[in-house]
Parts: C-alpha cells; sequence; structure tokens
C-alpha cells in the first residue's frame, strides 16, 4: 500500500507540475505566430490534447522512474522477486476503461468539433464577399491570381510573385497544379503542398484536381514582421521544392485597394 | 529438412576431394555482374535497339538487374544449396565451420539470424552516414555540402529507403527472428531452411542498388517514391523500386518462414497459451508482412512500368493520388511492422530482468493482434492535406483507436515492473528509455491523428520528430536491448556494464537532444526536404546537427563495445540472465543441432514465483 500511495503522491505532483509547463508553453504560443481564425482553433486543439495527455504522459513516465529506482535489485544475487502475480482485474480495467473513454472524448472534442469549426465557421460569412484567390503551383513558383480585381498575376516589380491579402476577410484559395507556360505537357505537374506556416494548415496541390481552402484573416502582418508569414511549398516536388516560396502581405483594406491599383496599372503597363 | 543438414555437414568427410572454387561472395559478384552484361547487352543491343541509343537503357538495366541478382544468388550458393538438390542432385558442398560460413549460402538458422544482423546493421550504418550528411548540410540554411538540391534529396531518399526497407523491417525479424525464435520455440530449424538461405542474400543486394541507384541519376522523391513527381525523376528512380523489391521480397520471405515455423516446428507442450511473447511478437508481425508487402511490391511493380515502358498511371493523365492512397496503404501498416518487434522485446525482457512474472499477458497477445488489425485502417491520416474533410474522421477516429491495443504494451511493461526485483543494467536501462520515447511519439501521434493539427504540422519537421520517435525511440533502442540481451547467446560472453549504461545514456542524450527540437523546429515553420531554408530557423538546426553528431557517434560507440565484447568479453554461462525461456536452455553459443532432445514444455516460461523450469527434458552440457 505504501509504494501505491508514494507513487499516486509523486504522479500528482509531478503532473501538477507538467500542466504548468505545458501552459507557460499556451502562453507563448504553441504555434508560435498565429495569423487566422483557423491557426487559433488548431492551436487550441492542440493545447485542449496537451493538457489532458500530460497526467497520462506523467503516469507513464513516473512508473517508470518510479519502478527504476524503488524495485530495483539492490545486490548482485539474481532471485525471484517475492511478490508475484499474473494480473490485477482492477488496473487492468480501469486502464482500458480510461483508454477507452479518452480515445473516444478526443474524438469528439477536439477531432470532430475542431473540424467541424475549421471548416464550417466559414459558413456564417458565405456570401459576405469572400475574397477568392486562385493559386497556381508549378515546378518551382507560385502564381496568384484575384478574379475579382482583374489581376492575372500578382507580382513586384522585381517580377516575383506575392500575396497580398485584406486583414479580417475570408479568402478562398483556390488551388491548381499546372504549368501555365507548358500547358502541353501532361507530365509536367506534380503534387505541391500550400503552406502559410502562420495560417495553421495547409492543402496539397494536386495536379487535375481543383482544390479550395479557407482561412480567415485576423491581423495586419506580413514576411517582413515575421517570416513564418510566407507561402511555402511543403510537398517535395523535385530539386526546386525548398525555393518554392512566396512572401506574403496582410494589410488593411484601404492598402489593399491600394495594392489592387497597383496591381492593375502594372499589368496594363505589361500589356 | 534435417537430412539436408546433415547431408551439408557431413558432406566434408563424405566427399574429402571437392573441387576448389572462388570465395562464394566473390563468385557471386562474378557471377552478378556476367549475368548483368549478357542480359543487358541482349536487351539494348538485340531485342530494344534504337539508332544513336546508350549502352544502358531503362528496360536494358531492369532485366539485366533481375538478372544480375539471380546470377548473385546462385553464386553465393543458391546454385550448389538450392537448386541442385531441388532438381535431385546431391549437396557436394562444403560449409566451413568457421567465419567463412557467414559469407555463403546457408540453411543453418543461426548463422543466417547473424547474416541478416550485419546485414542490416551495414544497412544502418551506411543510412546513419546518409543522415549525418543531412545534418551536416542542415548546419547552414544555404547549399554548403551538397552542389545541388537534387543530391541532398537523393541522400534523403536513400537514408530513408535503406533504414526503412533493410532495417526497420529486417532488424529484429529477419535478424533476431531467425536466430532467436527457433530456440525460442524448442526447435531445431526453421521451416523452410533452404528459402531462408536465400532471402538474406537478397538484403545485401537490396541495400546495395539503392545506395547505387545516383549512377543512374538523382531521384528527388525521398523514400516514399512520390508518383507523379518520380515520373519525372531521371533514371535513378528505377534502382530504387527494384532495391526495394529485393529488400521486400526478402523480408516476404522471412515473414512465410516465421510464420510457418511458430504454428508447425514448436516444441511438444509449448501451446498457444505458453508460446513466448517475442514468437508472439514474430508471429503477427510476419502476418502483416504477408498482408501488406505485396500490396506494396504491387505498386512499386506500377511505378516501375510507369518509369521504363511507360504508363501513365499515375501522371496527370492517370490518377496521381492513387499512388498516395497504395503506398500509405502499406506505408502505416509498415510502421507497426517496425515497432511490433520492439513491444514483443519489452514484454520478452522485463519479466527476465525482473524475476517476475509477465502481468496481464493476455493483454499483451491482444493488444499485438489488435495493433496488426488496426494498422491498415489508419493510413489516410497520412493524406489529411489531400482529401475531402468529409473522409477525414473515419480515419481520424482509427488513429485515435490503435493507441488502445497500442497501450496494453504499456500495461503489460509496468505491470510487470512493478514490486519487481529490477536488475538495472544496459538491457534493462534500453527498454526502460524505448518505453520513454515511444510514449513520446504516442503522445504526438494523438496529436497528428487529429486533422486540424495535422494540417498544421503534416509535412513539417514535427512529423520527422514524430516518426523517429516512434522508430529509433521505440525500435532502435529495443534493438540495442537485444542486442545486449541476446550477446552471451551468441557469443557466449559478457558485455562489460559499465560501457554498456554509457553507451546507453549517450544515445539517450544524443537522440532526445535531436528529435525532442525537432518538433519545435516543424511548428516554427521548418517544412520537410529542403537543403535551402529561411534564415531565422538556423541556430536551431545548427544545435540540433552538433546533436545528431553525438547521437552518431553513440551508436558507432555501442556497436563498438558489442563487437569488441563479442571476442575478448568475461565468459558466462549458459543462461546468464536466469531467464526461463528456451533459447537460454541449450548451450550459449548453441551447438550446431540446437536441442538434442527436443525439450518437453511443462510450465509458464514467464512464471518466476519459482526456480523450477519450464521444461521436462532439459538440455543437458555433456562436456560439464
Amino acid at each position: 500500500m505504501g509504494d501505491i500511495l508514494a507513487f499516486t503522491i509523486s504522479w500528482i505532483v509531478v503532473s501538477v507540475l507538467g500542466e504548468m509547463g505545458v501552459h507557460a508553453l499556451f502562453q507563448k504560443g504553441l504555434y508560435y505566430y498565429t495569423a487566422t481564425t483557423q491557426a487559433v482553433d488548431g492551436e487550441a486543439a492542440f493545447a485542449f490534447i496537451l493538457t489532458i495527455l500530460t497526467p497520462v504522459f506523467a503516469f507513464i513516465v513516473v512508473m517508470i522512474i518510479y519502478s527504476m529506482i524503488r524495485f530495483r535489485a539492490r545486490d548482485q544475487e539474481i532471485r525471484p522477486s517475492r511478490k508475484q502475480f499474473y494480473n490485477n482485474k482492477a488496473f487492468v480495467s480501469i486502464w482500458i476503461t480510461i483508454s477507452i473513454v479518452l480515445n473516444l472524448m478526443f474524438f469528439v472534442h477536439p477531432t470532430a468539433s475542431a473540424v467541424e469549426q475549421m471548416f464550417n465557421s466559414e459558413r456564417a460569412r458565405y456570401n459576405s464577399h469572400d475574397l477568392i484567390v486562385n493559386v497556381t503551383a508549378r515546378q518551382w513558383q507560385w502564381f496568384f491570381n484575384y478574379p475579382q480585381y482583374n489581376i492575372a498575376q500578382a507580382q513586384d516589380s522585381n517580377g516575383n510573385s506575392i500575396l497580398y491579402l485584406p486583414a479580417n476577410r475570408t479568402v478562398k484559395f483556390v488551388l491548381r497544379s499546372y504549368d501555365p507556360m507548358h500547358t502541353y505537357d501532361p507530365y509536367i505537374g506534380v503534387v505541391h503542398g500550400f503552406w502559410i506556416p502562420a495560417f495553421g494548415l495547409k492543402q496539397d496541390v494536386i495536379p487535375g484536381e481543383t482544390r479550395y481552402l479557407y482561412v480567415h484573416t485576423t491581423k495586419i502582418t506580413s514576411f517582413e514582421v515575421n517570416p513564418m508569414v510566407r507561402v511555402q511549398c511543403t510537398e517535395v516536388c523535385g530539386p526546386g521544392h525548398p525555393f518554392m516560396e512566396a512572401p506574403v502581405h496582410i494589410v488593411s483594406s484601404s492598402d489593399f485597394l491600394k495594392f489592387v491599383k497597383q496591381q492593375q496599372q502594372l499589368q496594363a503597363q505589361q500589356s | 529438412m534435417s537430412s539436408v543438414v546433415s547431408d551439408m555437414q557431413g558432406a566434408r568427410s563424405a566427399h574429402m576431394k571437392v573441387k576448389r572454387m572462388l570465395p562464394p561472395v566473390v563468385r557471386g559478384l562474378l557471377w552478378a555482374l556476367i549475368g548483368f552484361l549478357i542480359v543487358n547487352t541482349l536487351v539494348s543491343e538485340v531485342f530494344d535497339r534504337m539508332p544513336y541509343h546508350p549502352y544502358v537503357t531503362r528496360p536494358s538495366v531492369t532485366l539485366g538487374w533481375v538478372a544480375a541478382v539471380i546470377g548473385w544468388l546462385l553464386g553465393v550458393g543458391a546454385w550448389e544449396g538450392f537448386m541442385k538438390p531441388y532438381f535431385g542432385g546431391t549437396a557436394d558442398w562444403v560449409v566451413p565451420n568457421d567465419w567463412r560460413k557467414y559469407f555463403m549460402y546457408s540453411i543453418d538458422h543461426k548463422v543466417i539470424g547473424m547474416q541478416y544482423i550485419f546485414s542490416s546493421l551495414g544497412g544502418f550504418l551506411i543510412a546513419g552516414f546518409a543522415a549525418m550528411l543531412m545534418r551536416l548540410e542542415l548546419m547552414k540554411d544555404h547549399m554548403w555540402i551538397f552542389n545541388n538540391p537534387g543530391a541532398y534529396l537523393s541522400t534523403v531518399g536513400i537514408h530513408g529507403t535503406v533504414m526503412m526497407f533493410s532495417v526497420g523491417t529486417v532488424a529484429l525479424i529477419g535478424g533476431f527472428g531467425n536466430y532467436i525464435v527457433p530456440l525460442m520455440i524448442g526447435a531445431n530449424s526453421t521451416a523452410y531452411p533452404r528459402m531462408s538461405g536465400i532471402s538474406q542474400w537478397l538484403v545485401p543486394a537490396g541495400i546495395a542498388t539503392v545506395v547505387l541507384s545516383p549512377i543512374l541519376g538523382q531521384w528527388t522523391t525521398g523514400w516514399r517514391g512520390y508518383e507523379p513527381l518520380a515520373g519525372q525523376d531521371p533514371a535513378g528512380i528505377v534502382f530504387y523500386y527494384l532495391g526495394v523489391f529485393a529488400l521486400t521480397t526478402s523480408s516476404l520471405m522471412v515473414s512465410i518462414n516465421l510464420t510457418a515455423t511458430i504454428l508447425f516446428k514448436r516444441a511438444p507442450g509449448l501451446t498457444w497459451n505458453r508460446i513466448p511473447m517475442y514468437a508472439w511478437g514474430m508471429l503477427t508481425v510476419s502476418l502483416l508482412n504477408l498482408i501488406w508487402l505485396p500490396e506494396i511490391q504491387m505498386t512499386f511493380l506500377m511505378g516501375l512500368l510507369s518509369a521504363i515502358i511507360p504508363l501513365p498511371y499515375f501522371s496527370q493523365l492517370g490518377s496521381p493520388l492513387t499512388y498516395m492512397e497504395m503506398f500509405w496503404l502499406f506505408g502505416h501498416p509498415e510502421v507497426y511492422i517496425i515497432v511490433v518487434p520492439a513491444f514483443a522485446l519489452w514484454q520478452e525482457l522485463l519479466p527476465v530482468m525482473g524475476q517476475k512474472s509477465l502481468f496481464a499477458r493476455q493483454w499483451g497477445i491482444i493488444g499485438l493482434v489488435f495493433v496488426m488489425i488496426l494498422s491498415g485502417l489508419v493510413w489516410a491520416h497520412h493524406m489529411f492535406t489531400n482529401m475531402r474533410n468529409s473522409q477525414m474522421l473515419p480515419f481520424s477516429f482509427f488513429t485515435e483507436m490503435i493507441s488502445i491495443p497500442t497501450g496494453f504494451s504499456f500495461l503489460v511493461a509496468i505491470g510487470t515492473m512493478w514490486k519487481s526485483n529490477l536488475r538495472l543494467n544496459t538491457p534493462t536501462l534500453f527498454i526502460l528509455m524505448s518505453l520513454f520515447n515511444f510514449l513520446i511519439g504516442g503522445v504526438t501521434g494523438v496529436l497528428l491523428a487529429d486533422p486540424v493539427v495535422n494540417l498544421q504540422a503534416h509535412d513539417t519537421f514535427f512529423v520527422i520528430a514524430h516518426f523517429h520517435y516512434t522508430i529509433i525511440g521505440g525500435m532502435v533502442f529495443s534493438w540495442f536491448a537485444a542486442f545486449y540481451y541476446w550477446l552471451p547467446k551468441f557469443s557466449g560472453r559478457m558485455y562489460n556494464e559499465f560501457w554498456g549504461k554509457i553507451g546507453a545514456i549517450w544515445v539517450f542524450i544524443g537522440f532526445n537532444g535531436v528529435f525532442f527540437q525537432l518538433f519545435l523546429l516543424g511548428l516554427k515553420g521548418m517544412n520537410r526536404w529542403v537543403p535551402v531554408y529561411p534564415s531565422y530557423l538556423q541556430p536551431m538546426n545548427f544545435e540540433i546537427s552538433l546533436f545528431g553528431f553525438l547521437l552518431g557517434l553513440g551508436f558507432v560507440f555501442n556497436f563498438l563495445h558489442i563487437a569488441w565484447m563479442w571476442h575478448k568479453g568475461p565468459v558466462v554461462g549458459n543462461n546468464p540472465w536466469h531467464s526461463k525461456t528456451l533459447e537460454w536452455q541449450t548451450s550459449s553459443p548453441p551447438a550446431n543441432t540446437n536441442f538434442d532432445p527436443i525439450p518437453q514444455v511443462i510450465g509458464s516460461f514467464y512464471d518466476y514465483s519459482d526456480s523450477k523450469l519450464a521444461v521436462a527434458t532439459p538440455y543437458s552440457d555433456k562436456k560439464s
């Protein structure tokens, strides 16, 4: 009985310390930098799972360390342990029940609930002028096209692709993988991964298919402020894969209109 | 089968005048070269001749490779040991009883097991060296070791492929499985010893093929051979498919052999209730192999046909996602193929080291079996980023549920440790470290099973950290435990406890120093397969690389220690651990015939309440 008591106390102490550590981590931000509601949702799910699993983790770790110290053989002589038991129905039943209950709970929350939230929270904002951005991935470059503003390819003065988004807007990314410059070559499309680390989610871009990704931007920020605000390819797509990135700017609506006007002028000059 | 064994061993006295021949490995290389040259020439110069063609084309190298592998297998001894007896000839062939027997075809499961152990060790060192090169490259945020990203990506691919298919699936199954399982179940040979002898020699062929793939050109897809990208790759990808085919064929043959051995060659009295845990692990993992390896072989064959004919299975004209589905349909069970033997090892070693009865044995077995069953239902959690949102939930559900049978392994382990008389020696230390590391892998696995977290963490270093925690943390640490635990069995000698513990703590620190930081690095925005990355990630990568080199040296240190003690360690008795399982009830190292007579099992191997043996006719060392 003494061992069980000593173990339980150490387990509780370690769990409490663990929870404190985990919560300190949450305060700092698990995702380091978040710029959309989706990223915040994902971070919350992450935090919830870690909070629940901390005592479970502590249970096993304390069990290992406790057994290592308390039940170690104290001399060289090899002899059977004095306690021999093959089963403990109560312990096994509790273990199995808790693991089933925990898993069912995780499935309901955060798995199902967060998926629901991440993908359906935008329903309320439907038809409230989502910004549509057509994203084309080729080897090895991103193209951003704003069909509502007749911008065929957003680019800076050097001709590099740039992505500008207004803050506090829902953005619908339409993702396609093909090479607009070599449309005659059917073998050139490969799988790319569209990811903006600060946005908290990614979607693979698959040749021959069209995929959608919704985000709701929450703050004004840019690649210059935090390098996590960048478009990055995450699915290996050939030797140019590491270089397949583009800076992102999230700006106020008036700055966004300025950007639109500037791009339209640039496009007029080029044509 | 035993008649063939005696045939071959008696051959030395019966046929004293055997013609001299080249050493088998050299002869195998020669026959491989001849086979390759003949078939490659026929294909590229005669049957498939094109104007201004190169001598080596994709079809010719593929068929030439097949001929080379057949030549290699026959040359190392399958001709005398397999083909001639198969067609009714005599096995007029000398098996020298010294180190040379490890360099030729053999039908002794102990020799084959040892050959597998060294093959996978070779693969581990080669692939580990590739990892060191990768970590060296990642110390800076720009190219400085490799001169182009394709070379880096080929290195990543070689590292992953060799580690997965020649270490992860081979070391504990082909290696320790072949050596230990027949001993453990009281058999004198495996069920199909001649096939087993062939399967081993496919491993060096497969490793060599993958490692030499850059000769044909870089391939940039990593160990997964992702189509449609692979369709664009230069011809190196052909050797990826062929090398993996050789390695998976080898694993498949091992699995057939081990399944049949465990089912049909058990000693009398060794009922289902008494099968040792490691044998249970080998049985479940063999069934996993039998289900999933043919599936991935078919996928890779389709990939190969796309590369050499070419057929547009997986290009934009075909179905790019089909490759991924088929790959991960195998790819997730593969993870369990790697760790199920580790689970079994925990449950095998802890009762011995604690001299205490195995706790909740039936739940341990249920856990192994349910992991085996569920592992085929979870593959699509690798594909949350490219599936419809509505498909996510069922796969997320099964992925989370697999933590329940996995948890049973922990249940058995900690229940066995509780109130035991635990000897804290090197194998125990490695097992406890393996428990701890795999636990971190498991917890982060729950995170990755959650779709919204997965959408952020997928394809980042977070995932790399997670699977290295399960594979190195779980399997490789258990592999070392197995090395130290069975070293007295292999050699009759004991390792040095002090240096063993130093080695264990060394790799533990190196390992956690590398891979714990990779979680944070992934969340900070480091994506995979990049030799070049934003400069804000550089300080952390630099530090990780230093820990990485520490880890690599730690592995080398452990191997050197084991190798040294193999020859120079203090001699110990037949059963230094006071284990009750059968492999310790014979001499260490075992003689050519494991058991004479075959033991009769009358009790449980995991009952340490008294010192009575579980066998009625124990081995008696006639010399003493």
